[in-house]
């Protein structure tokens, strides 16, 4: 999941970007097109070994015993009723629900404010360190968490202990750990999306604005219904992506089990789960069932977004 | 960007079967590959001297070898002593906490094919459950013939019991960790009491402190041992083992209930902590203000006699026997005590072997410089002289730990699971946020079951 | 938003101004959550265990503690961190040269060309980059396992090296920003296809081409589930490593004591030192970045 912010960072690219009448200048060779094939080849054998071929091996996997006889949905039917799966669910949920709505409310927010600092140089210094965060994604920003979590060498014990929070345990109570995941979460990807919608704000007409001002709207209200209105389908994008990304919870409860002394479980999320399954238990067939599950849910979102959201239109 | 035509949702469907079917082709023969795998070709053949067939040997490969930071000391010195034995120590967790981190390292390892370590030691007494099952059993059989009858003979009878599976020994005890009732004499002369010698009097005078001196403890459930303490020091039936797959656990059992009500009530006095007792909080708090508490004998090197714990003045702290019901047999808890075993893939078994009697009964180790008292008879034997000759510990120390040593309850098993996991995940949270363990229970039972059952046990 | 523009603040009403203030706050209280945690960083990376919990968080330590803690990182287990750190940089640099090597012709082929298949493959590429790397690791690392590549390097490579992300940025660009026309030109100059590529397009292509390797290092080195699974032990990455090292933290696992017990200030040392390739790239390309990152997204 800490991959997502910097992917969509970048993704800013596509904006107003489909505006040029390619096929006027088509020029079909031969050639060409024999060519085009040796361009793509190298690209295409990777996508079928890491893409397409495990995920199908995996399908393949998921319906087979381990002996390779076919099983039906059985491996599906222990994976979800064993007793650590539904409680999986449960926190991958809260934490998704968490996080998204920080996400959504926080990002767009922020970038409607830092689109409204007048000064360039400070615009971009803002944008600049929100987004340095994401340079830690993955374990290490887990690790430098655990210390924030501390309320022993804590920078901000002062808050924790605000929160009731006098010891490292009681910090990672089950409860609180959806919100903590959001925030380690928020803190390593949100910059990367601060990014995103300030560079879809920009490519709001500065007519647009300046009519909106001129019918006496403040700067509340252009948000509301000019540059919202504008951004709503950067927000779902940001949205599907981060509800896919969050559904592959791994690292975070991982490295915080690791370091609770067990108090977060190692089963916490479905990743977890499948993990253990694998690794643990030598239940191959039933990770890869999981996992094609997680898999599932993934690519419902991303083919639902390529098809109807709008954002990758230009052929 | 706003247009959507009617043919664009069917078009990049079509386009995606169209990819998919293709790949299927690629996807036969990737399955076709995977009837190869490494573990498939590799002989099983238990004809050997060993009891297992070895990998080809060669004398001049490193071993290496897994330990958890404590026991880096046993590699080091086993290098001082063999500089000719080449070896290569790594560090994990020693699966603290019943972290598993030894059975899902070796199980990548299977999946790999290569890259196992000849020597692993982990803090947990229950590695062998798994250890030795399986057509990629990671741990080699160490009685059929690879070790000296000699040298078995020569551990505390009793001390393998966790390592030895239907019969067979798959690893060696690094220590015997009996629970004993650690006190500090001089705070029971001061304060005018008695060392209880049942869990009913310790009760009571747990209650006690909670009222005549509050800010004094006689116990803490902070740590995710806490059941090995407690409920294996009460004999509660919650950890049964039978055979390879049977399991049961009952914590509605009398003894069960009776302990987590002591707990509860020694909770809600105050003299009952929740700190993990390697908590810096805890060492903060509790420093000179553990009136008693029960715990394994390693408590001696990691706690009382170590200047960045609880620091104990010497001569004031003192080992008890093990607490028993009233009326009723005392029986001693279990945390721990390490245990080390060596891989069946090992490709150096001399060395392996080297070293395995080296860290667990030389005294340049297990004497000098072990925390916890030596499974290895001999060694321990030493041991308890030396800490009598140091007179750090008031009373008959060697004595009660001896003692104790040959009083833990066997109804407590060594199932494929962690119970300190499972007491980790779900009693202690439970207990820091105010509930009481009588009302966590059946909660703990469930997840008991839950657990052995994920884990392929047959549980009634 | 020209309301709030600096300077007409002279106008502004009360309500005005308390919006601005509010504005500023928030700005600020997230400049703080989002820098103090890696300024905080830098500064107990500089203390000693005691001073980490007993001076103030933002008291600075000293170089000889600094020292210290680099010098007891580089003694755990025998300087094993500059393997990991090796092991992150073979990996990230492998599969980043594999990466430009097949998505740079392949965004330009998909981009610019014009064969069948193309749409399928650009759908596939648009569908698969928007799955979450991590819901592929599994299905990989079962892959990998069922041809025996789990635990050599290129059970890392080869997986980073798959960055459809990369096709996409490439095809954006080269259907944005490179005229067709310019490279039709070379072609009546008597150009094949591969000096056009080579000659024309590639020189062109720098700032994507630096953008794509900036994505795919960065996922690389950051990358913990699939190399986690498909490269263990000795092979790990630094950002595995790291976890490694929190098992002999004692403050997270009580059984590590003695000389192998690593302390807090040193975990902080190796966390920062597993991030330091990618923050010294986030620093020294801010301009490239912040610019990079909007230009898509500003009007032309």
């Amino acid at each position: 999941m800490t991959l997502a912010p910097s992917r969509a960072a970048a993704a800013g690219a596509p904006t107003g970007a489909r505006q040029r009448p390619r096929r006027a200048s088509r020029s079909v060779t031969g050639r060409w097109s024999r060519i085009s094939y040796l361009f793509v080849s190298g690209y295409v054998l990777f996508a079928l070994a890491f893409g397409i071929l495990p995920t199908l091996y995996a399908v393949r996997m998921s319906f087979t015993h381990d002996d390779g006889t076919f099983a039906g949905l059985s491996n599906f039917v222990d994976a979800v009723q064993d007793f650590r799966f539904l409680p999986a669910v449960g926190h991958v949920a809260a934490f998704v629900g968490v996080w998204l709505v920080s996400l959504l409310v926080l990002v767009t927010v922020l970038a409607l404010m830092v689109h409204a600092i007048g000064r360039a140089w400070l615009s971009s210094s803002v944008r600049f360190v929100y987004y340095i965060p994401g340079a830690l994604a993955g374990a290490a920003s887990v690790v430098l968490w655990l210390f924030l979590l501390n309320p022993t060498v804590s920078p901000v014990s002062a808050v924790l202990r605000a929160f009731g929070f006098s010891t490292f345990v009681e910090t990672i109570a089950p409860g609180n750990l959806p919100v903590i995941f959001a925030v380690i979460a928020f803190w390593s990807g949100a910059g990367g999306w601060i990014v995103v919608m300030y560079g879809a704000l920009n490519s709001i007409p500065v007519e647009v604005l300046e009519a909106a001002r001129l019918d006496g709207a403040g700067a509340v209200r252009t948000a509301l219904h000019v540059q919202l209105p504008m951004l709503r389908k950067w927000i779902s994008y940001m949205a599907i992506m981060s509800l896919a990304a969050g559904t592959q919870l791994f690292v975070e409860p991982r490295v915080l089990s690791q370091a609770s002394h067990a108090v977060v479980p190692n089963d916490y999320s479905l990743n977890q789960l499948a993990y253990l399954f694998a690794f643990k238990q030598g239940d191959l067939n039933g990770s890869a069932a999981i996992a094609v599950l997680l898999l599932l849910v993934t690519l419902v979102l991303s083919v639902f977004f390529v098809i109807r959201g709008g954002l990758f239109e230009r052929d | 960007m706003t247009t959507e035509h009617p043919r664009g949702a069917a078009t990049p469907l079509r386009h995606l079967v169209v990819a998919a079917t293709a790949a299927v082709t690629l996807l036969a023969l990737a399955a076709c590959g995977s009837s190869t795998s490494p573990s498939a070709s590799k002989s099983d053949g238990s004809t050997s001297a060993f009891g297992f067939a070895p990998v080809k040997q060669d004398s001049s490969a490193a071993i290496t070898v897994w330990v958890d930071a404590t026991r880096e000391a046993a590699a080091k010195q086993f290098q001082t002593a063999h500089p000719e034995v080449p070896i290569k120590v790594e560090t994990y967790d020693g699966g603290a906490d019943g972290s598993g981190s030894f059975q899902t390292k070796v199980e990548a390892f299977n999946q790999a094919g290569s890259g196992w370590p000849d020597v692993v030691f982990s803090t947990q007494n229950n590695e062998a459950a798994w250890a030795s099952q399986g057509k990629d059993a990671f741990a080699a059989p160490l009685d059929k013939g690879y070790l000296d009858k000699s040298f078995l003979d020569g551990f505390t009878p009793g001390a393998l019991a966790p390592v030895t599976v239907d019969g067979t020994v798959y690893g060696l005890r690094n220590d015997l960790a009996p629970t004993v009732t650690w006190y500090d004499t001089a705070l029971m002369k001061q304060f005018g009491y008695t060392v209880p010698t049942t869990w009913e009097a310790y009760q009571a005078l747990g209650e006690k402190v909670g009222k005549e001196h509050p800010g004094y403890i006689v116990g803490t459930v902070g740590d995710s041992f806490a059941p090995e303490i407690y409920f294996w020091g009460a004999k509660a039936p919650v950890n049964v083992v039978k055979g390879t797959d049977q399991f049961s656990a009952n914590t509605s059992d009398a003894s069960s209930v009776k302990m987590a009500t002591l707990v509860d009530d020694l909770l809600k006095s105050g003299s009952m902590a929740k700190e993990s007792v390697f908590s810096p909080e805890f060492v903060q708090k509790y420093t000179g203000k553990v009136l008693m508490m029960p715990g394994p004998v390693w408590y001696s090197g990691a706690l009382f006699n170590n200047p960045s714990s609880l620091k104990s003045a010497p001569g004031t702290i003192a080992a008890g026997l093990p607490l028993g019901w009233d009326g009723q047999q005392a029986v001693a808890g279990n945390v721990g005590g390490g245990t080390w075993y060596v891989s069946r893939h090992s490709a150096n078994l001399e060395a392996a072997k080297k070293f395995m009697e080296f860290v667990t009964s030389d005294p340049s180790y297990q004497v000098d410089l072990a925390q916890g008292l030596p499974a290895y008879k001999d060694a321990g034997d030493k041991w308890l002289a030396k800490q009598a000759a140091s007179g750090f510990f008031a009373g008959d120390f060697a004595k009660n730990v001896s003692a104790a040593a040959s009083e833990v309850w066997d109804g407590w098993g060594y199932p494929r699971f962690s119970q300190e996991a499972v007491w980790a995940k779900t009693v202690t949270p439970a207990l820091s946020a105010g509930k009481s363990l009588v009302d966590t229970l059946p909660e703990w039972d469930k997840a008991i079951k839950n657990q052995a059952q994920a884990n392929g046990y047959k549980v009634k | 938003m020209s309301a709030t523009s600096p300077r007409r603040s002279y106008q502004l009403t009360p309500g005005a101004w308390l919006g601005r203030a509010a504005t500023v706050l928030v700005l600020v209280f997230f400049v703080v959550f989002f820098a103090l945690p890696i300024v905080w960083l830098l500064i107990a990376s500089g203390k000693t265990p005691h001073q980490l919990v007993s001076t103030g968080a933002f008291t600075p330590g000293s170089l000889g503690a600094l020292s210290a803690n680099w010098g007891a990182l580089v003694h755990f287990q025998n300087g094993i961190v500059f393997q990991w750190l090796g092991n992150s940089a073979f990996y990230a640099v492998a599969a980043l040269a594999i990466t430009l090597l097949t998505t740079i012709p392949a965004g330009y082929a998909l981009a610019l060309g014009d064969f069948r298949g193309r749409k399928a493959l650009l759908t596939t590429t648009l569908v698969v980059m928007l799955i979450p790397s991590t819901a592929l690791v599994l299905p990989v690392f079962l892959e990998l396992s069922a041809v025996s590549l789990v635990g050599k390097p290129a059970a890392a490579i080869l997986p980073f090296s798959f960055f459809p992300f990369g096709v996409y940025l490439t095809y954006i660009y080269f259907s944005t920003s490179v005229p067709r026309d310019l490279l039709d030109a070379a072609r009546i100059d008597g150009c094949g296809e591969l000096a056009v590529f080579g000659r024309v397009a590639m020189p062109l292509a720098r700032p994507v081409v630096a953008l794509v390797g900036f994505f795919s290092f960065v996922a690389n080195w950051n990358n913990f589930f699939l190399p986690f699974l498909t490269v263990p032990g000795a092979r790990s990455p630094i950002q595995v490593g790291l976890t490694n090292l929190l098992a002999s933290v004692p403050a997270f696992n009580f059984t590590a004591t003695g000389d192998a017990a690593v302390e807090l200030p040193t975990l902080a040392v190796a966390t920062l030192l597993s991030v330091t390739p990618v923050l010294l790239i986030f620093l020294f390309s801010q301009r490239f970045l912040v610019a990079g990152l909007t230009a898509g997204g500003t009007k032309e």
